[in-house]
């Protein structure tokens, strides 16, 4: 959870410009101003990146931060080992 | 032909550099940007005339196809040239047109690629928002807030040049009263670079890719695949002189026109393109003895030289002006082309300075007697310069730029 935790910061600050100090575990992606083809792109960019099959479908902005990473590290553990390559 | 169109601002990305004075330096200097390209390397020509690295993809970049990036790094350059800051204008005064020869191919042909190898539920989200031939100038009002007219034009490599005109009709039609218009492209893509190359329309002087683009020099074989944006900043000159904007150029006169000789090439004769000289002028108040300078089209084609050369000779004997083309420097920017050689035929009026034809060494039958700039820059005082644009379709647009 940490690790992917930490990845989705990096990722939201360098592709989407989102302040570090403005993500929290608890932020929504609304809350960071991420709209709605931002957080479609968010996961496809997070499917891309760890080779999991994240259902973009149920992305919306009401999910926090900490909420989208317990979906990855959800989606990892049920993967091969190894299979996770962000 | 109306009120007098003022340039007050020029944007320019270019495989010359990313800024007007950049691209400027690097044009007159007669220094190809041609180079062995490594995303082409399956095509079969593998050379490209490229931008040079742009700033960072933080941010809102993700949104956007290269040819949109070009663009908004263009439109700050245009815009703080112009003095205008988006802040101040009444946006809904204010028209943005974009001419593009591809849109956003590269954002296609990248989802594309995901499409096949993943499925539908690898594609971006800005796929269609992203390469949709309108979304240039879609974005670029979006980023500007302008709510004036937003248009895009394409005429494949006219399109830059056919932007400016259109830009030139709103304003004269007060729908506007200032336009941010000209092209952008970025067509340096696998796809295009192999199709281009079954049509026998690049060169294929691999090994040399410094010398490949040759415009009206005897031993061309075909232009050198390019990238880039030209903006122009257009009003008209009263409202460019009650904000007391300085005047770089006037667009005096323009002309389009049709060849409905071929899909490809152009007209033989150049008779398409000396009817939109002929237009330009007429609208310029002018006739061919009062031009100084051609900032030609010159792909370094067999077909499209020989034809504008024959326009060229025949319009303009015996007194010849001095005649340039940068895409011996820059490679085809397509799209973009027509406006990036209006933003150098409006410098070469103030700087009264005339760029060298790059790799131009030897005239053939049809460029004797022509006067090619080459080597190294010409001082020139000019008072009416035309740039030449033509593209697939037989499409053709003459620009008539005098001094302000």
């Amino acid at each position: 959870m940490d690790r992917v935790y930490d990845h989705l910061v990096t990722l939201l600050g360098d592709k989407f410009e989102v302040p570090a100090d403005r993500i929290a575990p608890d932020a929504t992606l609304g809350d960071l101003e991420l709209d709605s083809l931002a957080v479609v792109e968010l996961y496809v960019t997070l499917q891309e990146q760890w080779k999991i099959p994240l259902d973009d479908s149920a992305a919306t902005a009401d999910l926090t931060v900490e909420d989208v990473a317990r979906t990855v590290t959800e989606l990892l553990g049920a993967q091969a080992p190894g299979r996770g390559t962000a | 032909m109306g009120e007098e169109i003022a340039v007050t601002g020029i944007g320019l990305v270019t495989p010359g550099g990313i800024g007007a004075e950049q691209t400027w330096e690097t044009v007159c200097a007669g220094r190809s940007t041609a180079h062995t390209d490594p995303a082409l390397r399956d095509a079969p020509v593998d050379l490209s005339c490229r931008v040079p690295p742009l700033e960072s993809g933080r941010g809102r970049l993700w949104r956007f196809d290269r040819s949109t990036r070009f663009l908004l790094i263009a439109a700050r350059e245009a815009l703080a040239s112009a003095q205008l800051n988006p802040a101040d204008w009444d946006c809904g005064r204010v028209a943005v047109v974009i001419g593009t020869a591809a849109g956003g191919i590269g954002t296609l042909e990248t989802q594309h690629h995901k499409l096949l190898a993943t499925g539908p539920t690898a594609l971006s989200p800005m796929t269609l928002p992203a390469f949709l031939p309108n979304m240039a100038a879609g974005h670029l009002a979006l980023e500007l807030g302008v709510t004036g007219p937003s248009l895009q034009t394409s005429t494949a490599c006219a399109s830059g040049a056919t932007a400016l005109i259109t830009a030139a009709f709103l304003l004269r039609a007060g729908a506007c009263d200032i336009a941010v218009a000209g092209g952008t492209d970025a067509m340096v893509t696998p796809l295009c670079a192999a199709a281009f190359a079954k049509m026998g329309a690049l060169s294929t002087r691999c090994d040399a890719p410094a010398r490949a683009s040759r415009p009206f020099d005897k031993d061309r074989d075909g232009f050198v695949l390019g990238e880039g944006c030209g903006l122009l900043v257009l009003e008209r000159r009263q409202h460019a002189d009650a904000r007391a904007a300085r005047v770089l150029a006037v667009l005096a006169g323009h002309g389009t026109t049709s060849d409905a000789h071929h899909p490809t090439a152009p007209h033989p004769t150049g008779a398409g393109l000396r009817s939109a000289t002929s237009m330009a002028l007429t609208g310029a108040g002018a006739d061919p003895t009062d031009v100084d300078h051609v900032n030609a089209h010159g792909t370094s084609t067999p077909l499209n030289d020989a034809a504008e050369a024959a326009a060229i000779r025949d319009l303009y004997a015996p007194r010849h002006p001095t005649v340039t083309s940068a895409k011996g420097v820059l490679g085809h920017t397509m799209g973009a082309a027509g406006a990036i050689e209006a933003a150098l035929t409006a410098m070469s009026i103030a700087r009264r300075t005339v760029p060298p034809t790059a790799n131009f060494t030897t005239a053939d039958d049809s460029t004797t007697g022509i006067d090619i700039v080459h080597g190294t820059s010409r001082p020139q005082p000019i008072r009416l310069a035309l740039s030449h644009s033509l593209g697939f379709g037989g499409h053709n647009t003459v620009l008539a730029f005098t001094s302000a």
